[in-house]
């Protein structure tokens, strides 16, 4: 997965160049010698660096690999009209089964909706009825609540 | 200790025109139900009530009381506190 390019017939120093290590492991005498020269004698060091950088620099120039510049796999002519006859056949098909789902239509409620809206208002006494059935409802269930009679933690007497 | 609310809700039916009457937490889980109101309209009921009360900024309406109206009659629902109460109300 996450592969862009990639053939089985790769010859095997190509795997080695891709495979060598960026930063080579450094050798144990290099960093005791660069730590007692650097406060000494600063001038001296620079054409090291400089030199070290150089070979830095060109190593991953050699072992870089540019993903953008790669040259890509052109399609010739006639498999290009091949796949886009293929695809445009398929999604035929597909369009033709697709448009058979519509959505279903809400339902129509009536066919005189100005009468409907013109009718009377829900009476007052009826709202103030159900808000005080309510009101009852939610005070009768605010008695029901936990009734603790007795310890759920126990100590046991160790003798 | 829930014979308070079975008492309530049985004197609500007494009432001649109403048909049905339902009581839900916010989560819509039944906590009675009587008459054509039952189980399955506990979900829709609890949902309408708190959707309707986000169509107002007014600090005191939060309890509005939706209306379902229809030929057979009325469904009035309203909430209070934590419970919703539908009440299913017949043309008399």
């Amino acid at each position: 997965m996450g592969c862009c390019y990639s053939s089985d017939n790769e010859p095997t120093e190509q795997d080695n160049d891709e495979r060598k290590p960026l930063i080579p492991h450094p050798n144990p005498d290099k960093p005791a010698n660069g730590t007692e020269r650097s406060p000494a004698a600063p001038p001296s060091t620079r054409p090291d660096e400089q030199a070290l950088l150089n070979t830095i620099l060109h190593r991953t120039a050699q072992s870089i690999i540019d993903v953008s510049a790669a040259d890509s796999q052109g399609m010739e002519q006639h498999e290009y009209m091949d796949k886009a006859r293929q695809y445009s056949t398929k999604l035929a098909v597909l369009s033709s089964t697709l448009s058979q789902k519509k959505p279903a239509p809400l339902p129509s409620l009536t066919s005189q909706p100005h009468q409907v809206l013109a009718s009377d208002l829900i009476p007052t006494a009826d709202l103030l009825q159900v808000s005080k059935i309510a009101a009852y409802a939610y005070s009768a269930i605010s008695q029901i609540k936990v009734d603790a009679k007795e310890e759920l933690v126990v100590q046991f007497a160790v003798p | 200790m829930e014979s308070t609310l079975e008492q309530h809700l049985d004197d609500t039916m007494k009432n001649p025109a109403i048909v049905g009457v339902l009581c839900t937490d916010q989560q819509g889980h039944n906590l009675g139900c009587r008459g054509s109101l039952s189980d399955e309209h506990g979900g829709v009921v609890s949902v309408l009530a708190r959707q309707a009360a986000t169509l107002t900024r007014d600090p005191t309406d939060l309890n509005p009381t939706v209306c379902l109206e229809s030929d057979s009659g009325n469904i009035l629902i309203r909430p209070h506190g934590t419970i919703t109460v539908a009440v299913h109300k017949i043309a008399s």
